[in-house]
């Protein structure tokens, strides 16, 4: 053993360590600080899975169930783990009530990515879920959710749906992620925050191929999901199945309200649609074909449609002027058949002539608004018709039209008053107040949601003030609702100014006058017709009739309810929207119905809607070629 | 003389038992136990029915562990000639099995370098080890061998070159460059710094041209190559003037024509290189000889690394890149690393305990049970676990080295250099890729990875070494080959 020998012994012992400790101090380097590590490894083994709530439940003012959560299932599959022998199809399709095809469809798409969990089919009621269980198979597997149910199945449009949320929402809103379910439309989306409870979440392993080992940390980090809050509505479920049962077969709305709060009592907007359509397996098709309706079941006419008035929006122009001192109750006007002003005629119809207030109202005569109107906006003191058309305006705001009424419902509409401005640019500011007589009777460019005329009619039955009408009057866990609805808004007209106008309307159904129909034996009804032209054509070009529209309350003094009617095309105020608002009324008043065949006659009366045929028809030759 | 002698010369028990090494059979056992125990872990799947079955890999693994051991008592029980005997025939065989998987064997991610049989699988490359290593032991222990002379070089390049450039040709050459190791034996045996000084110089070339910009390189040579000048010369001012003259120069011709900065710096440098051998010539200053050398391999060398670089497949490029740090795409190249540096890491300093590492049960970590079968150990048993493995081959190549030292004759001294360098190379290159500093190369952990092929044949190298380390004490004081 030479010199140079050991030395070289010792140069490769130290070599060899060297490359010891430069591995160990990779190693002490890459452990000795391991969080960064340790949050990579969780990220990759460990899956978040939502548990979804309950959703909440809604009752209606008397504690019946308008919407209840049912639980359901979805029907999920890791293909891997499916047995490789085969399974009682005809069994598993029978439990999952799904035809053969489909099945097949569902697990190639499974098949595709064989280990992860594939969604093979939603909504598996409970009982089919126990069944399912039952066969046990390897690789199916069920996750809890909950669909809506409708005891009644009324309110579709007034309820709106659930729907799982679109890219948009979930780029828009924070804690929703794509597979999230969120309220569309209606109550659901207006209430979205307190029905939709907090969700909670289970912690797994999982492989490299995303498929689920077992519960992480045995189960000790998840996240129990919150179920949503219980709702209680001002809506009083019987009458509004009662009213949709009324209002079958036509179009238009029904809104009453409770004057003394506000409270929605009834909201039909016609045509509806069953609920339960938006829910399920079949959800896709029903929607899709209410899209393709003309008649637009879907859009909540109570609180979207521009209707004219027409002659309900009288008693406005009565108060108005009264308030501006240009009427007085005992004014008489003349009326001949019609208000002639320059070469044109407002046409009336035959009544006794002259009238004071009270039977101007109980008989709707035209002619005596048209003084009214004309007075009013022509009062020289504004110096000039367009300032009192500006005057005229702030009044009519003060009843809540023209504008949104701030509401709880998803999507309301504000309607539309024509102001001064409006005018200058239809007429090239050449007009006067002939140029906008038609206003006097709620005519012309007025347009009002049926929301705002039940208001109307609850502001008269209040004599002068409106609570903020709204459908949710208690939220569980809750002491109040919104502070906005429990402030009064006062017109600006004088409570006492109301006095001879209710007394018109209740002269209208108890004495003489347009309203007879809508009589009820001591219980001191009030009401106003109105029959609304419309301008619009039918197929064969003529006139398409007027819509027919009521607006009352009842009793007379401390008023129970307030309603509006509205049925587009159905002729005379008195013909159709008269009976439906009395039997609303004697259904929420006594609740029983002693006059059947009145229901029978509302029943048999078929509105033309041959304009909403013809356009039905061209639009579905539009898509046919399509 | 030295303390490792007198340990030899000990008296020791005559039986054979008594004279094998203890401490290379207990690190050798205690590695073989872990790489099972591991390998269970990184195959066990609590659903099984039967966990004895032998359809599982640890199951697999005991068995090849029992063949592993019938062979190492036969080895042990063999007479020690023999080793020396078969050498020449081993060496042939290998190189006949290596042209034969070359022709008839199955390729595999792929590489051609198996055999396969039914289900189990043999590659060769793996005894080629054992043959290599003893053919080497067999040449250099001739009575004429001088390392130092050409001749004698030429032959031990001969037996190394001959069977890498097949294992090259089966697209392994993981496995090839293992072959490289012997350069340890090589230094150890009085290889001339002219040779493997280069060597070295030249892969350090080669990565740092695949980091740094050329012109980064050269500026670092020049001034430590002035420097080491400047050290053997002295005359501080001299050299100042001669590194300031360079990149004035290479920064004038930079500057008047439209050459990069990278030519003018190579056009400045050969300048001076031409001017430095006539003042070499001149002045006979031989110690400025090599520097001047090794100077100009860096010129030609760099620029063709480049050059071979440019010319490889984007995953090739893709592959070294990675390997050298530039690249960091976990989903890619790099998702196996990362995944297993994830492991180690989250192992912390005590691990997350036998069979409860996520990173492996999840099988997030590719191969867990052969090649990254030290993540498994890193994520587990943490850096105790890691620091175990490491020190026990440390354990085990320090003492082959020593056995080798301690026998007397050549022979058994290379051969257990061999098994010591090879060792060595297979534990840094494969610890070193699962922990990200060394490149993906598919080398195995030995003794722990699972295949049988690898472990017999590490079995038989390091049990041919204790055989060869138990005769010294057999001829102690008698007889020396």
């Amino acid at each position: 053993m030479n010199r140079n020998a050991q030395l070289y012994y010792n140069i490769l012992r130290i070599i060899v360590v060297g490359v010891g400790i430069m591995l160990l101090s990779r190693l002490m380097w890459m452990q000795f600080n391991p969080k960064h590590y340790r949050s990579m490894a969780k990220a990759n083994s460990v899956e978040e899975v939502v548990v979804y709530p309950m959703r909440g439940e809604v009752l209606d003012r008397n504690g019946e169930y308008i919407v209840k959560s049912r639980v359901c299932y979805d029907v999920i599959v890791v293909h891997r783990e499916l047995p490789k022998e085969g399974f009682d199809t005809a069994r598993l399709l029978s439990v999952l009530d799904l035809s053969h095809a489909k099945l097949v469809k569902q697990l190639k798409k499974a098949a595709r990515s064989p280990r992860a969990s594939t969604l093979i089919v939603g909504y598996l009621p409970q009982d089919s879920k126990l069944r399912l269980d039952e066969m046990n198979i390897p690789g199916i597997t069920t996750r809890f959710r909950t669909a809506r149910e409708y005891p009644r199945k009324v309110g579709g449009n007034l309820l709106g749906y659930v729907s799982e949320v679109n890219d948009e929402q979930v780029k828009r809103l924070d804690n929703y992620i794509a597979g999230d379910y969120i309220g569309t439309n209606g109550l659901e989306s207006a209430y979205e925050d307190e029905l939709r409870g907090e969700k909670g979440y289970s912690y797994y392993n999982i492989d490299v191929h995303r498929a689920i080992i077992g519960p992480y940390d045995g189960g000790n980090s998840d996240i129990q999901p919150q179920r949503g809050l219980q709702l209680t509505s001002t809506i009083d479920v019987r009458l509004q199945e009662f009213a949709e049962e009324l209002m079958e077969g036509k179009i238009g709305s029904v809104v009453a309200i409770e004057p003394s709060t506000g409270e929605i009592l009834v909201m039909v907007s016609s045509p509806s649609y069953n609920p339960d359509l938006m829910v399920g397996r079949q959800r896709n098709n029903n929607y899709a074909s209410m899209l393709h309706d003309q008649r637009n079941p879907q859009f909540n006419r109570s609180v979207k449609a521009k209707y004219p008035p027409g002659s309900t929006f009288k008693l406005v122009q009565g108060l108005i002027a009264m308030q501006e001192g240009v009427l007085s109750p005992r004014t008489k006007h003349p009326c001949h058949m019609g208000y002639k002003y320059g070469s044109r005629t407002m046409k009336c119809h035959a009544h006794d002539s002259p009238l004071d207030l009270r039977d101007a109202v109980a008989h709707s005569c035209n002619a005596y608004f048209c003084y009214v109107y004309k007075d009013l906006i022509t009062n020289p003191k504004y110096g000039s018709v367009k300032e009192g058309v500006r005057v005229w305006n702030e009044y009519v705001y003060s009843f809540g039209f023209g504008r949104k009424l701030g509401t709880d419902l998803y999507g309301e509409g504000a309607g539309y008053v024509p102001t001064p401005e409006f005018y200058d640019k239809a007429y090239n500011g050449r007009w006067n107040w002939g140029t906008v007589l038609s206003c006097s009777i709620g005519q012309g460019e007025m347009g009002c949601t049926p929301l705002q005329m039940a208001n109307l009619a609850a502001i008269i039955a209040n004599r002068g003030y409106y609570y903020t009408p709204h459908l949710i009057k208690h939220i569980e866990g809750r002491d109040s609702i919104d502070r906005r609805f429990y402030e009064r808004h006062y017109t600006m007209v004088d409570s006492i100014h109301f006095v001879p106008i209710v007394e018109g309307m209740w002269r209208s159904v108890n004495v003489s006058g347009t309203s007879r129909r809508a009589y009820l034996k001591d219980w001191d009804v009030c009401g106003k017709t109105g029959t609304a032209e419309n301008g619009l054509k039918d197929v064969n070009g003529r006139r398409s009739p007027d819509h027919s529209t009521f607006l009352s309350f009842a009793p007379k003094d401390n008023p129970k309810i307030a309603i509006s009617v509205y049925i587009e095309h159905g002729g005379f105020g008195s013909s159709i929207a008269v009976p439906i608002a009395s039997l609303i009324e004697e259904m929420y008043l006594t609740d029983t119905i002693m006059r059947p065949e009145v229901i029978r006659q509302v029943k048999e009366f078929k509105p033309n809607y041959s304009s909403y045929d013809r356009k039905q028809q061209i639009y579905d030759a539009k898509r046919k070629k399509k | 003389m030295i303390s490792d002698y007198n340990i030899s010369s000990r008296q020791r028990n005559n039986s054979l038992f008594g004279r094998v090494d203890k401490v290379a059979l207990f690190s050798y056992i205690a590695i073989v136990f872990l790489g099972l125990m591991f390998i269970t872990s990184a195959s066990y799947d609590a659903d099984t029915e039967n966990i004895f079955a032998f359809s599982h890999n640890y199951m697999k693994q005991v068995m090849w562990i029992c063949i592993s051991w019938v062979i190492a008592t036969v080895v042990l029980l063999l007479d020690r000639r023999i080793f020396h005997m078969f050498s020449v025939p081993a060496y042939i065989l290998g190189v006949i099995l290596l042209l034969a998987v070359l022709l008839f064997g199955r390729e595999v991610n792929g590489a051609k370098a198996w055999f396969e049989f039914g289900s189990i699988r043999i590659q060769p490359v793996e005894f080629v080890k054992i043959a290599v290593a003893l053919m080497m032991a067999r040449v250099m222990s001739d009575y004429s061998f001088n390392i130092k002379r050409l001749v004698d070089l030429v032959k031990v390049a001969a037996v190394i070159l001959l069977p890498f450039s097949i294992i090259v040709l089966q697209n392994d050459t993981g496995s090839g460059l293992v072959l490289g190791a012997f350069i340890f034996v090589f230094f150890r045996e009085g290889l001339s710094k002219y040779i493997y000084f280069p060597v070295i110089f030249t892969a350090f070339l080669f990565i740092v041209s695949l980091i740094f910009n050329p012109v980064v390189i050269f500026t670092v040579l020049i001034v430590i190559f002035t420097l080491y000048s400047l050290l053997h010369h002295g005359a501080f001012q001299g050299h100042v003037v001669f590194i300031s003259s360079i990149f004035l120069v290479a920064l004038l011709i930079a500057l008047i024509t439209p050459l990069s900065g990278y030519a003018a710096l190579m056009i400045a440098c050969s300048i001076a290189v031409v001017l430095l051998l006539f003042f070499v010539v001149k002045t006979h200053t031989m110690t400025l000889l090599w520097p001047i050398v090794m100077f100009i391999y860096a010129m030609i060398f760099v620029p063709t690394c480049d050059l071979l670089f440019s010319k490889l497949e984007p995953h090739q490029q893709n592959r070294i890149h990675t390997f050298v740090g530039l690249v960091d795409d976990p989903r890619g190249v790099g998702y196996n690393v990362k995944q297993s540096e994830i492991a180690i890491g989250s192992g912390g300093l005590f691990g997350k305990g036998w069979l409860e590492g996520t990173q492996n049960r999840y099988d997030f970590v590719p191969e867990k049970h052969t090649d990254f079968i030290f993540s498994v150990v890193g994520e587990e048993w943490g850096f105790m676990g890691a620091l175990l493995v490491v020190s026990l081959y440390i354990t085990l190549i320090l003492r082959l080295m020593r056995m080798g030292e301690r026998i007397k004759e050549p022979f058994g001294r290379v051969y257990c250099y061999s098994v010591a360098a090879m060792l060595l190379l297979h534990v840094c290159v494969n610890i070193g890729m699962t922990i990200g500093l060394m490149p993906v190369m598919g080398i195995p952990l030995p003794l722990m990875s699972y295949g049988g092929s690898s472990l017999v044949a590490f079995t038989l190298l390091i049990m041919i070494a204790i055989r060869l380390d138990a005769s010294t004490s057999e001829s102690d004081g008698r007889m020396g080959i």
